[in-house]
């Protein structure tokens, strides 16, 4: 009897070992796509890029930012971490405002590490359309001002982002200020 | 099991070449793992 459970048991560890060395693939896979974009100008989709290298670094009076409403995505580059990022971008008031969705679940706050790292220190590079610019990141929590935001989103996005998600911290909305 | 820990040791060298240089694998591992992350990050 005990033999026989010696040998089940052997067997499930066996079966354990296999599985794990076998999931060692897909996993060096993974691993592999994220380092090689953190060497590239940028991101790519969900793993971070590489510091905003290319495009024209836009200088002068602040833009008419109404023209992202037809851009899906930009990319977002910290100082520090100088790592960058596809985001969702919506334009209200005239001032520019980036988010991040998922701040509320464990999973989400491991994949989305960038809004901490941007409320710790809000200098960032936006790429538009081939142009740079620099910008501060500066969070808002509250107020009134996360309707219009929240209109802005919902017109652009199939995006659950709304005045009542953002104040229970389940979003965190940026503003993308002009940098001083 | 010797033989199976030698055919890992090769699939992993394997793929780590394979994504680092066959065009398009990197980008369709990305899509992938981005299905995944994004079902698992939702309330």
């Amino acid at each position: 009897m005990k033999k026989g459970v010696n040998v089940v048991m052997k067997i499930v560890k066996q079966a354990i070992i296999i599985f794990l060395c076998l999931l060692l693939i897909p996993a060096t896979a993974v691993l592999t796509a994220a380092v090689k974009q953190r060497f590239a100008d940028g991101p790519n989709r969900v793993f971070s890029g590489g510091p905003l290298v290319s495009g024209e670094l836009h200088t002068g009076p602040e833009p008419d930012w109404s023209f992202v409403g037809d851009i899906p995505t930009i990319e977002l580059q910290l100082l520090d971490p100088p790592r960058s990022r596809k985001i969702w971008v919506a334009e209200a008031d005239g001032k520019l405002y980036v988010w991040s969705g998922y701040m509320s679940t464990a999973v989400g706050r491991m994949w989305k590490r960038w809004p901490v790292q941007a409320e710790r220190d809000g200098r960032a590079v936006m790429r538009i359309n081939g142009t740079r610019y620099e910008r501060q990141l500066v969070r808002i929590t509250s107020g009134d001002v996360l309707d219009g935001i929240s209109a802005a989103i919902a017109d652009k996005y199939p995006s659950q982002t709304s005045r009542a998600a953002v104040e229970a911290g389940e979003a965190w909305v940026f503003e993308a200020a002009p940098r001083n | 099991m010797k033989y199976f820990y030698q055919f890992i040791v090769v699939a992993l060298i394997v793929t780590v070449l394979a994504v680092a240089f066959v065009p398009g694998l990197d980008d369709w591992i990305e899509q992938t793992f981005q299905g995944y992350v994004g079902r698992a990050a939702r309330p």
